[in-house]
């Protein structure tokens, strides 16, 4: 087993670390905050390839830009979601899935009929790495950095700004929050266009990698999905990475050698037996362990 | 005094947990249910094909509205059990093909395996006690994985026996049920006579099952599932039965799906058919199994009108559907309707409003 | 629905050594206690002493550190709670927790788990007694505070159980319903139910004057007929808050 190949090993767990956070980690914060879950997620980060996409090709702005039009489109998108839609759902969790999975229908279907089944990609940053007789995306590792600095920025905010610890205090008991002063129906808004924008952004970054077509959501959602099941909504961060740590190990191992439908099916399987013995996924059994500890400390 | 065992049905069918009930109903009943059975008789065979199609969803739906509606467990599973029993079906049904009561048996697998998957899934995510959100979830990505992966399924390697899984282009030549020496392919007076009697059949039954003392068990599950444990119920058990039930009739649906078009294609089980039956148990009312079943029949025929005369408009349409449908009938349209009538009727009546019932309905405790 | 059962010196609930923390707190410390078939028994004790959950213990919504439990010579340690309401152990809550969205009768259908069309004479009896009889199609959560919780022990009582386990079953009571319901815990007793009844109020437990356990800091303070235990100055203590 040479260097090279456990490297490029290490490279396909990357590649897939970064797709699940980054498909998952905007719907983790929205459920962490708000426990509602948004079935338009995949419809969001579709729209964010779209606009990349669209802008690219016909204004010609730089790509950078276009991602950011993206993140900044979709984020007022779902800010205007929040307030004419899923605030009325906040006590029927279900049915604020039911009612974003019409939304998600109408946004894809929309799309199918507006621009057609597919469009012309971005073209693909042809940037290979070399190393040991293996090739490597230099864009693909780029989308990793960025997924891990992603994480490092929400965890910063959360707990180092005046915002992300409000959000904080609305997740853990909004109602004694709400009687401290915080506004929770802004961090509920602000929450949802928060995570929209996350949504944004991985459609942004993924666009120049496939095809753009109006169903290109539900490649990334049945991961999402999966991710945030195992990774549960008690704590969003952490849920996330080690959700998605996990599930990669599964993921990039499955695929490799069986392929990438069985890798998906083993995901589904992970997902089930971690939620027979961990219901509340990692981030739940991880906050249980840790108020044990606490109890016994003080005994 | 002991009841006698047809005034014990009688109350099962009138009990309180379902829309309609009494003499003029029932009435009313027999007659949709004549009318239907006599069309047979003077329909074309197009028309006949057609509506048979529309109705052979209806158990699908049902299965859906009991798992929701009665049960408060939201699926998108219905569609994965639906091409999972169809496939199966096929491969049994083509592998024995010229063998005598080789449709029945495969019909049989076809339900039987779908319930197997569904127990197993029923397994892990029940017994777990997890929230609600995780059900629809982990649901909406057994349709999509399943779909997936039978549409990579083209090559020729992709085959059990004589049946090639076909990929996206589907399973093709599934042969239709037959019984007896009748064949009920889609385009028969039989396969019509067939599903319209299936479909009532499937309908009594649940009635009968929701009133039933199981039925208010599962009810009571949606309403608390903790206090159910703790007047006894093994809850966990009896939200897999419930779920597995739904996947068997999800399951016929599916069988009687191949028996008419002697096809069956991995868009059965993907996003866009995952969501069909919850827009039609959510837009009819998901508390009522006659609501399911007639929203289910019109919205099949509205997809069907809009495929003929714009079809891209279809999905669009059912999103916007059941997205106003969520904001502005939450009970759904046909229940709404149903309570708002009963209450404009029972304005001037003393006894306080209780779910889907009328006055004066069952007696005490039995 | 009594069985004869060939009566034997054991006890029909043998609670031994149970102990569960909260945190750092015990909330329950090695407590036995030990009740016979047909008691009535009263268990009282200051805020916080634990008598929650050492009935959640009982029922099974907690699991103990140490100790064990036996019903009828089996230890139900283990069960889970929907099998030790099978096996007869049925608690009814402090907090009302009734199937508000549906009638009255449908309640009790659904309590009324076992026997089919078979007629519970004494069910019959309790909800004449408690005034639950008219009306079955009411819907449960309109009906006045102390009526849902009668409903509720009518539905622990549904369920055929041999030791009824009563969580504060007076909460929220005017003193004449406080009053009524003692009595009719007196004849459910008479007439062969076992009975253990976490209670505040002392007016209920004089009326009922039986056997009594008083429960301190999770642990078994003190027991005796109820004259012994009002007699008895270390009981007045606590209840006055001095340590």
């Amino acid at each position: 087993m040479s260097l090279a190949y456990l490297v490029s090993l290490l490279y396909q767990y990357a590649d897939n670390v970064a797709f699940l956070l980054l498909a998952a980690v905007g719907l983790m914060i929205i459920l962490g905050v708000i426990d509602v879950i948004n079935l338009a997620h995949g419809e969001l980060i579709m729209m964010g390839a779209y606009i990349t996409t669209l802008t690219y090709n016909h204004a010609h702005l730089p790509l950078p830009v276009c991602m950011i039009l993206s993140v900044i489109g979709v984020g007022l998108f779902g800010m205007f979601l929040e307030r004419t839609v899923i605030r009325r759902f906040y006590n029927d969790k279900l049915g604020a899935l039911v009612a974003t999975w019409g939304i998600g229908l109408i946004l894809s279907q929309g799309t199918l009929l507006l621009l057609g089944p597919s469009m012309q990609s971005v073209p693909h940053p042809e940037w290979t790495v070399s190393y040991g007789g293996y090739s490597f995306g230099g864009y693909r590792l780029l989308l990793f950095a960025i997924a891990i600095f992603v994480v490092i920025a929400a965890w910063w905010f959360f707990y180092n700004t005046r915002l992300g610890v409000q959000t904080r205090a609305t997740m853990q008991n909004a109602k004694m929050a709400q009687s401290l002063g915080v506004d929770t129906r802004r961090i509920y808004l602000l929450t949802f266009a928060g995570g929209s924008a996350l949504a944004g952004l991985t459609g942004a970054l993924y666009a120049p990698t496939t095809t753009i077509v109006p169903l290109m959501g539900t490649t990334f959602v049945d991961v999402a999905f999966i991710t945030v099941v195992v990774g549960g909504g008690a704590n969003p961060i952490l849920g996330a990475l080690t959700s998605s740590a996990l599930l990669s190990v599964i993921s990039a191992g499955l695929s490799s050698v069986l392929g990438t439908f069985i890798g998906r099916i083993g995901l589904l399987i992970a997902a089930l037996v971690v939620i027979r013995f961990l219901p509340q996924g990692f981030s739940g059994y991880l906050r249980d362990i840790k108020r044990r500890r606490m109890a016994r400390a003080s005994e | 005094m002991k009841e006698s065992k047809i005034s014990k049905i009688w109350r099962k069918l009138n009990g309180p947990q379902e829309l309609g009930h009494g003499p003029i109903f029932w009435s009313l009943f027999g007659c949709f249910a004549v009318v239907l059975l006599g069309y047979s008789l003077v329909g074309s065979v197009f028309s006949l094909s057609n509506l048979a199609i529309f109705f052979a969803y209806v158990p699908m739906g049902l299965g859906l509205g009991l798992l929701w509606g009665y049960g408060g467990v939201l699926s998108f599973g219905q569609a994965a059990f639906f091409g999972i029993a169809g496939y199966v079906y096929g491969i049994v049904a083509g592998n024995l093909m010229g063998t005598p009561g080789g449709t029945l048996l495969a019909a049989v697998c076809g339900i039987g395996g779908t319930m197997v998957v569904a127990a197993a899934f029923g397994y892990f995510v029940f017994y777990g006690q997890v929230s609600g959100w995780i059900i629809p979830l982990l649901t909406l990505v057994l349709s999509l994985i399943i779909e997936t992966f039978m549409g990579q399924t083209a090559g020729y390697q992709w085959r059990l026996g004589r049946v090639l899984f076909g990929g996206y282009n589907g399973m093709t030549n599934i042969p239709s049920l037959s019984l007896g020496g009748v064949e009920f392919t889609g385009a028969t007076v039989a396969f019509y006579v067939l599903v319209i009697a299936v479909t009532l059949a499937v309908y009594l039954g649940l009635r009968l099952l929701v009133n039933s003392r199981y039925g208010h068990a599962v009810a009571a599950v949606r309403e608390d599932a903790e206090r159910t444990r703790m007047l006894g119920y093994n809850v966990d058990f009896i939200q897999v039965q419930v779920f597995t039930l739904a996947a068997g009739l999800a399951g016929l649906s599916g069988v009687l799906y191949v028996s008419w078009g002697n096809y069956m294609n991995p868009s059965s089980m993907g996003m866009v058919a995952a969501t069909l039956p919850v827009i039609w148990t959510a837009v009819g009312g998901r508390n009522s199994l006659l609501a399911v079943l007639l929203s289910t029949v019109a919205l099949r025929w509205l997809a069907d009108a809009l495929a003929v005369r714009g079809g891209e408009y279809a999905f669009l349409i059912l999103g916007a559907l059941l997205l106003a449908t969520m904001l502005f009938f939450p009970a759904g349209i046909v229940v709404s309707v149903a309570r708002r009538w009963r209450d404009g009727k029972r304005r001037d009546s003393k006894i306080p409003p209780a779910p889907l019932q009328e006055t004066n309905q069952t007696r005490g405790v039995s | 629905m009594a069985t004869e059962r060939e009566s034997d010196s054991r006890a029909f609930l043998q609670v031994e050594n149970l102990t569960k923390s909260f945190g750092g707190i015990r909330a329950v410390d090695h407590v036995n206690l030990n009740l016979s078939k047909g008691e009535l028994r009263c268990l009282i004790g200051p805020n916080g002493a634990g008598k929650s959950t050492l009935f959640s213990l009982l029922s099974g919504l907690q699991k103990p550190e140490a100790g064990r439990i036996l019903f009828k010579g089996e230890d139900i340690t283990s069960l889970p709670p929907f099998r030790r309401v099978q096996k007869g152990v049925c608690q009814k809550f402090q907090t009302t927790r009734i199937y508000r969205g549906l009638t009255l009768s449908q309640n009790l259908l659904i309590a009324r788990r076992v026997h089919d069309g078979i007629e519970n004479g004494r069910l019959n009896w309790a909800l004449k007694t408690l005034g639950l009889d008219g009306q079955p199609e009411r819907l449960a959560g309109e009906l006045p505070h102390s009526h849902q919780q009668w409903l509720e022990i009518c539905m622990a009582l549904a369920t055929e159980p041999d030791l009824l386990l009563l969580d504060e079953p007076t909460a929220g009571m005017t003193p004449e319903e406080t009053a009524l319901t003692a009595e009719f815990a007196i004849q459910l007793n008479a007439q062969g139910m076992t009975i253990l009844v976490v209670e505040h109020d002392m007016g209920f437990v004089r009326q009922i004057a039986r056997f009594v356990t008083v429960l301190h800091y999770g642990r078994i303070f003190a027991e005796g007929t109820l004259e012994e235990i009002e007699s008895n100055q270390n009981v007045r203590r606590i209840y006055l808050g001095e340590q």
